[in-house]
């Protein structure tokens, strides 16, 4: 089916198509030298893709000349307002509706900030990018094609969207388009395939609003509650001249809002005259300060900090002694969420329970969305529409003023305890690594254990979510930094991890940071092509492949409903594991170029496979390690 | 969509562990038999860990009696558990010897080097 053809085939023929195409209208100086193909007439550029499938389908062997465009393409000018704004990575799927300002790309802009990062499928694309942004602290450019590029990107789409996270994306397609092929690649409104996930999404329709929208759509982006954007540019803008270049705009990114001073005043009296304050965190930090910041509000007060799980960046010290909820019996009366997406469930307990609730967060700016993230009305006693990392200065002065020698005693005290519950609490915890320990398969906490040992002389990161690991990494690994461990996905959705974690290593490689990264088997399946990715760029990285062989939650839960309806568990495994044939993932990385042990399924044999792997990570390259593993 | 649900079933889980030791008479089932059951028929192994040791609750140390086992795993008290009501009796009977097969006693914290490291650091860091 000509539809069903190779997308690398595809652009390679488009390629040929488009030189086909200017041979008719251009003389070049050394057209006498190459015999001329037959002349072609096309009525539009945009036939010139489907020409050029035909082409390529006909085995046409026409030498492939070079012809010199005259005047400054478009594109290039684009690239003139991608490097303002100072993009150090395009992750890129190729395709035809971008055919121009990938050229300028790589030739006007010579393949220099941004660097294109070749990605094999679209929502690995935009999942590195996810991954870059947490760690880097700035968005990745990333380019797609069409509707299809899209649409393929669009789950990493909603992962960032649903984690706050900024990711600015192009797609190209064809205002008027011809032929087969590029019909279906364009849409009357591209930015509506995924505008429920997208803070912001434009078509440009010509340079001057090109400029603009590109500069709106990072500051959107990088705004308090930041989130994905998408800007749409037709493949006829990008091919055109320029016939009177726009001045570019400078990038000016807002101060975010910081709480208003009463308000903050109030937080910090609650806070302050607390007898157990707790304080909740979950998309904050999208600076380092952010990470010293918290430690300094929480020690002022001595209130434990809750990094509530999954959703959460969890930018908190992980053995420090006021991580956790306080110990057992602590009840909070006044519960500070700190960028808590969702703080209704704390809401419905305090408001049952008398208690008090305080939100600060730029949520409040901004809460519509198609997707239930935001949870149900957050029924606090204090609402604060700000920017929690931007606040929290104002706050600590605040709470400082506020505290007077008698309630410092009581903060003093109450710290005491807390710290002692939870170093206790914390030793019990490490102290249950020791279950299973020479279990085979392999269990999730030796399986880290040994990992955090080889590591421990290291600058690391664990750029993957954790999940599928339950707290075991921020249990057996001391989290002293913020950039240790680089969030989950966001909107709970399978395929992040392993994509992710090359965005957050390459952003990790600069600062010389080891990259590690804990993958289950079902996530690495969903897009095993950025390994290939990892080995192309040299993006250091090492991968443990936590391998149960199932989609191990799904294993559960059916079980559970067999047993609910009393049909037995013999068939539960159908649909949910990943066996018979096992895939062999360390040959898989071999396939794709990458330095790979295992399967390992017995844990006397990680301590040197990994020894092996880091090595290769250590000069520079990604590895994969594929344990076998208990099935949670 | 693979949605997580592992915090879910940690707060599903069943204490076996946590009840009062108390001496248990020997299984009556069968413990070889019942390690397929285990593995193959009711499939326990998906919360519990292959030796019952590294899911949640853990099954080791078993300190139910053989009979109050069976009641429960008929009628399990917390809803994330399955029923195995419809399950033959001598199966039961075969899983909970192959539960009380298993070595009950974890290595101590300090047997173990890795685990003792991570604990002088984790004390060491505050």
């Amino acid at each position: 089916m000509a539809d069903s053809i190779d997308r690398r085939d595809f652009f390679k023929g488009a390629a040929l198509g488009a030189a086909g195409l200017v041979v008719t209208t251009e003389k070049t100086a050394d057209a006498a030298a190459i015999p001329a193909p037959s002349p072609v007439t096309l009525p539009t550029s945009a036939d010139a893709h489907d020409l050029a499938y035909a082409q390529a389908q006909s085995a046409a062997t026409a030498p492939v000349r070079a012809v010199t465009t005259p005047g400054r393409p478009a594109s290039d000018f684009m690239v003139d307002v991608i490097k303002k704004i100072g993009f150090e990575y395009a992750a890129v799927n190729p395709g035809s509706t971008f055919q121009g300002l990938h050229e300028s790309l790589i030739n006007y802009g010579k393949n220099t900030a941004p660097e294109l990062l070749t990605c094999l499928h679209e929502e690995a694309a935009v999942a590195m990018a996810h991954g870059y942004a947490k760690a880097a602290g700035k968005p990745m450019l990333v380019a797609v094609h069409g509707t299809v590029g899209l649409l393929h990107s669009s789950m990493a789409l909603f992962q960032a969207w649903a984690d706050r996270v900024p990711v600015v994306l192009i797609v190209g397609h064809h205002r008027n388009p011809s032929g087969v092929i590029n019909r279906p690649h364009s849409a009357q409104d591209m930015g509506l395939l995924v505008r429920s996930f997208v803070k912001f999404d434009d078509e440009a329709t010509n340079l001057e609003r090109f400029a603009d929208a590109a500069m709106r759509a990072y500051k959107i982006a990088m705004t308090p509650p930041m989130g994905p954007v998408v800007l749409t540019v037709s493949a006829e803008l990008q091919e055109s001249m320029v016939t009177n270049e726009p001045r570019i705009p400078e990038l000016v990114l807002p101060a975010p809002p910081q709480g208003e001073a009463a308000a903050v005043r109030e937080a910090a009296r609650l806070l302050v005259d607390a007898e157990s304050p707790l304080i909740q965190i979950a998309k904050l930090g999208r600076t380092p300060k952010a990470w010293d910041l918290l430690i300094e509000l929480a020690g002022t007060l001595q209130a434990p900090v809750d990094t509530m799980g999954y959703s959460s960046w969890q930018k908190f010290p992980s053995w420090h002694p006021l991580y956790g909820t306080g110990g057992r019996g602590y009840t909070p009366d006044v519960t500070l969420g700190l960028e808590v997406t969702d703080m209704s469930a704390q809401a419905r307990a305090a408001r049952a329970n008398n208690r008090k609730t305080i939100s600060i967060s730029a949520e409040h700016l901004f809460q519509g969305s198609n997707i239930h993230d935001y949870g149900r009305y957050a029924d606090v006693d204090l609402a604060i529409a700000a920017d929690a990392e931007a606040t929290l200065p104002s706050l600590i002065e605040e709470v400082r003023r506020q505290i007077t020698p008698a309630r410092k005693s009581a903060i003093e005290a109450r710290g005491q305890r807390v710290a002692a519950a939870h170093k206790q609490a914390q030793m019990d915890g490490i102290r249950e690594a020791r279950h299973g320990w020479d279990a085979s398969p392999v269990s999730v906490p030796r399986l880290i254990a040994e990992l955090g040992d080889q590591i421990a002389k290291d600058d690391w990161a664990i750029v993957s979510g954790h999940q599928f690991t339950g707290d075991w990494q921020r249990r057996l690994l001391n989290h002293d930094k913020p950039y240790r461990y680089n969030g989950d996905c966001g909107g709970f959705g399978i395929g992040y991890d392993t994509p992710a974690s090359v965005g957050g290593a390459l952003a990790h490689k600069k600062n010389g940071r080891l990259s590690v990264a804990i993958v289950g088997d079902g996530d690495l399946n969903f897009s095993p092509g950025v390994l290939w990715t990892a080995a192309h760029h040299r993006i250091p990285l090492l991968f443990v492949v936590h391998n149960n062989r199932a989609y191990h939650a799904e294993v559960m839960i059916i079980q559970r409903m067999c047993g609910v309806r009393g049909r037995g568990n013999e068939n539960a495994h159908i649909g949910n594991v990943i066996a018979d044939p096992d895939p062999n993932y360390a040959q898989l990385a071999k396939a794709y170029g990458m330095y790979s042990e295992g399967p390992i399924e017995h844990p006397k044999d990680l301590a040197g496979a990994y020894q092996r792997a880091l090595a290769k990570v250590r000069a520079g390259e990604p590895a994969l390690i594929d344990v076998v593993s208990q099935p949670r | 969509m693979k949605l997580l649900a592992i915090s879910a079933f940690a707060l599903l889980a069943v204490s076996v562990s946590a009840q009062a030791p108390a001496p248990l008479a020997a299984a009556t089932g069968n413990a070889q038999r019942g390690k397929a059951v285990f593995e193959t028929t009711l499939r326990c192994f998906a919360c519990h860990g292959y030796d019952g040791q590294t899911g949640s609750p853990r099954l080791v140390p078993m300190a139910r009696a053989e009979d109050i086992f069976l009641a429960y795993v008929r009628k399990p008290a917390t809803p994330g558990m399955p029923s195995f009501a419809a399950v033959p009796e001598q199966q039961l009977r075969d899983v909970y010897a192959y539960i009380r097969s298993i070595p009950q006693a974890a290595p101590a914290p300090d047997s173990v080097p890795l685990i003792k490291g991570i604990l002088d650091r984790r004390a060491k860091a505050n």
